[in-house]
């Protein structure tokens, strides 16, 4: 078992090696499928993994393997080691699950591309990176896997090397993630001083122990700090959007699927160092809120298809940190997988539409895309329906029961439960607005001169089964669990992270019946408005501002970070670069140059004078030593 | 056979000497500046020998000799250095050789 789990592991790894050592030996194609087989491989590896661990004993289920042992310093050491437990394999599944999907798809999306085996190294070694997070025996190979998924996005937000924006894009999530690493580096620093060790078993044994509640609540912070920026939500947000400028299947694998849910993940994963810290985790639950309720909004006014999407995933890892904050763990593990599922068929069908006007991602210029599309906007259909939590789409059975817990968790729950349920109504309102602008009505005049279908071409055929399978995973992948009545998901997940609420039956009941019902007025509002036209989009001057400028997050960042380190670095150029340091040593070349100046004027050229230099020295020498003896 | 006293060959020398350093120094014709080195090289050669009698150890005479074979190796190559400047049109006025001038 530990054996598949390392190859689920070392898989991709192996496959970015080869293909970028192979260079052009290898062709482009055959980077590709070598790249999706590896990702099969991990897929594989891991459903083996997955069913050894199920003949086991639920308290059996958790193996650690150290490969050997990769920092030693005094007592504190850190092993190569990988867990292998319920949670770790959960997340396994779903990465190299949805990530085979994914890659499957690029082989048709990428076709004919400039580079696309420095693409598909990027997204192997992205997988494998993604699996070493979620693998990890220890905080400190979480870390590493955390910078190195990091790395991975930026490389693939400026994938296109020679769009200033992407660049531009690929930067900011960066240095966004950064602060995050930073952050959770910080909260290592104290574990290691505290416990002396980063070890997941020694650490969640020893966190009560590790000091005051001051210590405990800033380790916490800062490893929240490391979720908030990784996950983008409110205040470290602004780069998700920005990093639609990555080819679309990217966005679909690392800005929706996996890479963004990391940070639930790690919740999740640390629960007893977050128990420990009950305010943090209000904190997070809190956070999770606010980011739902903004991204909801600002999603109603983005006017590119890919926006759309990338809000309603903040918004929708917004319920996951709501979930994981009132400690409603399998819930959120759950809304997670399913999340997945139909946030990566939204991305591939809308890369399919994409495709198929040249490269437009402006809805305005979409339109009447249904009647063109007929098999696409089936599965855009069935991603924002799952998007709304309609029954029986997978949405609505990972979403409202972790709504529904929340009204377990006294008062603070019940108001995060009724902004979850306000979330649920602008979800739908904005996926549906998404859908009858781009599908709806007529075919607008630009589609109607640029649509460019596609063939049955070998790569629109890998890009069609892909979406075909994610958009059953996203129609059924629900029903594995239905609570309260079939709940095997929580019972996988509970021996590592115990649900510290529970809904009961009749709070799930009102729950989903309110969710499905404004989720159903949301998408009614959306044809009322934007199928059928009966209303004008409201206009409100204010709030729209608010919204098109998404809360002013990007100008406020700009106006206390960006101008006044700007106007430092001016500042100190010109009044210490300038004068200071270019000055002394300007004036330190002068003075060398006056001096030698001055000394060359001894260098006469005359023979005389250096003869009478010589002689005149030994002379004065000798009077010297002379006087000297007398 | 005493002759004169050390001292008088040492005077001689030193004022040999000085001639041969002011002729170094203010003369201009480089043929002049060497001959002048000569003259100051052979007081020199008078000093060690004056000493060598005086305290009748022959070593300075010796030194003297190898002095001799310097000197007239250095003079070939003063006088070479002088002929090349001549055949060259160069002004023979150290003065103006002064190409060195830092």
């Amino acid at each position: 078992m530990i054996a598949t789990a390392w190859i689920c592991l070392l898989s991709p790894l192996a496959a970015a090696v080869l293909i970028t050592l192979g260079g052009t030996r290898i062709t482009r194609r055959q980077a590709g499928y070598l790249a999706t087989l590896s990702v099969l491989v991990s897929f594989v590896a891991a459903l083996i993994t997955f069913f050894r661990l199920l003949d086991e004993s639920t308290e059996e289920r958790s193996h650690v393997s150290t490969l050997w042992t990769w920092l030693s310093a005094g007592d504190f050491q850190v092993g190569l080691s990988i867990l292998v437990d319920p949670l770790s394999v959960f997340m396994m599944l779903v990465v190299s699950g949805v990530g085979f999907l994914i890659v499957a798809y690029s082989i048709g999306y990428m076709d004919r591309s400039d580079e696309e085996r420095r693409y598909f190294a990027y997204m192997a070694l992205f997988v494998f990176s993604m699996l070493l997070l979620v693998q990890s025996g220890d905080l400190l190979i979480l870390l590493g896997g955390w910078g190195l998924v990091g790395l991975c996005s930026y490389l693939l937000i400026g994938y296109d090397q020679e769009r200033p924006v992407a660049i531009a894009a690929a930067k900011k999530a960066f240095i966004m993630n950064a602060v995050g690493d930073a952050t959770m580096a910080l909260a290592l620093f104290l574990l290691i001083q505290r416990l002396g060790t980063l070890e997941y078993g020694a650490v969640f044994a020893g966190i009560d122990g590790a000091g005051s509640d001051l210590v405990l609540t800033l380790i916490a912070l800062g490893l929240l700090g490391g979720a908030v920026a990784k996950s983008a939500q409110i205040p470290l947000h602004t780069w998700l959007p920005d990093a639609m400028e990555g080819p679309t299947p990217v966005s679909a694998l690392i800005h929706a699927a996996t890479m963004v849910t990391a940070g639930v993940y790690m919740i999740v994963r640390l629960n007893p160092i977050f128990a420990a810290a009950p305010n943090v985790l209000d904190l997070a639950a809190g956070i999770g809120a606010i980011t739902l309720l903004v991204a909801g909004l600002v999603a109603l006014v983005q006017t590119d298809i890919k926006r759309v999407i990338a809000y309603s995933t903040m918004s929708q890892i917004g319920y996951m940190f709501l979930g994981a904050g009132l400690t409603t763990y399998p819930n959120a593990m759950f809304h997670l997988m399913t999340h997945a599922f139909f946030k990566a068929l939204l991305f591939l069908a809308a890369g399919i539409v994409i495709h198929a006007l040249v490269g437009e991602q402006d809805m305005r210029k979409m339109g009447g895309l249904g009647r063109l599309l007929p098999k696409t906007w089936v599965a855009m259909l069935v991603g924002a329906l799952a998007l709304a939590a309609i029954p029986p789409f997978s949405g609505f059975f990972s979403k409202d029961p972790l709504l529904a817990s929340a009204l377990d968790a006294g008062a603070y729950g019940a108001l995060l439960w009724v902004v979850g349920l306000v979330g649920t109504f602008l979800t739908a309102l904005y996926a549906f607005r998404m859908i009858f602008i781009v599908f709806g009505g007529e075919p607008s005049p630009f589609v109607r001169e640029h649509l460019h279908r596609p063939g049955h071409t070998m790569p629109a055929l890998w890009m069609a089964w892909t979406v075909g399978a994610l958009a059953v995973l996203a129609t059924f992948g629900g029903w594995i669990q239905f609570s309260p009545f079939w709940t095997p998901i929580t019972h996988f997940l509970e021996p590592v992270a115990e649900p510290g609420i529970e809904a009961t039956g009749v709070e799930d009941l009102i729950t989903s019946v309110l969710a499905a019902g404004l989720a159903a007025l949301g998408i009614g509002v959306a044809w009322w408005i934007y199928s059928a036209r009966r209303a004008e989009v409201p206009r409100w001057a204010f709030g729209q501002q608010l919204l098109e400028h998404k809360f002013y997050f990007d100008e406020l960042y700009d106006a206390v970070f960006y101008r006044p380190a700007v106007w430092f670095a001016n500042a100190a150029m010109r009044f210490v670069e300038g004068p200071l340091i270019s000055g002394s040593i300007r004036e330190v070349s002068e003075g060398a140059r006056l001096i030698g100046a001055r000394l060359s004027d001894a260098q006469t050229g005359l023979l005389r004078t250096y003869a009478l230099a010589l002689g005149g020295g030994a002379a004065l020498l000798t009077l010297v030593f002379l006087a000297a003896r007398l | 056979m005493m002759g004169p006293d050390v001292s008088w060959y040492v005077i001689l020398s030193a004022i040999l000497f000085t001639t041969g350093a002011l002729g170094v120094l203010l003369r201009r014709n480089p043929l002049i500046v060497l001959l002048s080195l000569e003259i100051m090289l052979n007081s020199a050669n008078l000093a060690l020998i004056g000493f060598a009698r005086h305290l009748g150890d022959s070593a300075g005479q010796v030194f003297a000799l190898a002095v001799m074979a310097v000197a007239a190796s250095e003079v070939v190559v003063g006088l070479g250095l002088v002929v090349a400047l001549n055949r060259s049109r160069v002004p023979l006025d150290v003065d103006r050789l002064s190409t060195l001038r830092g």
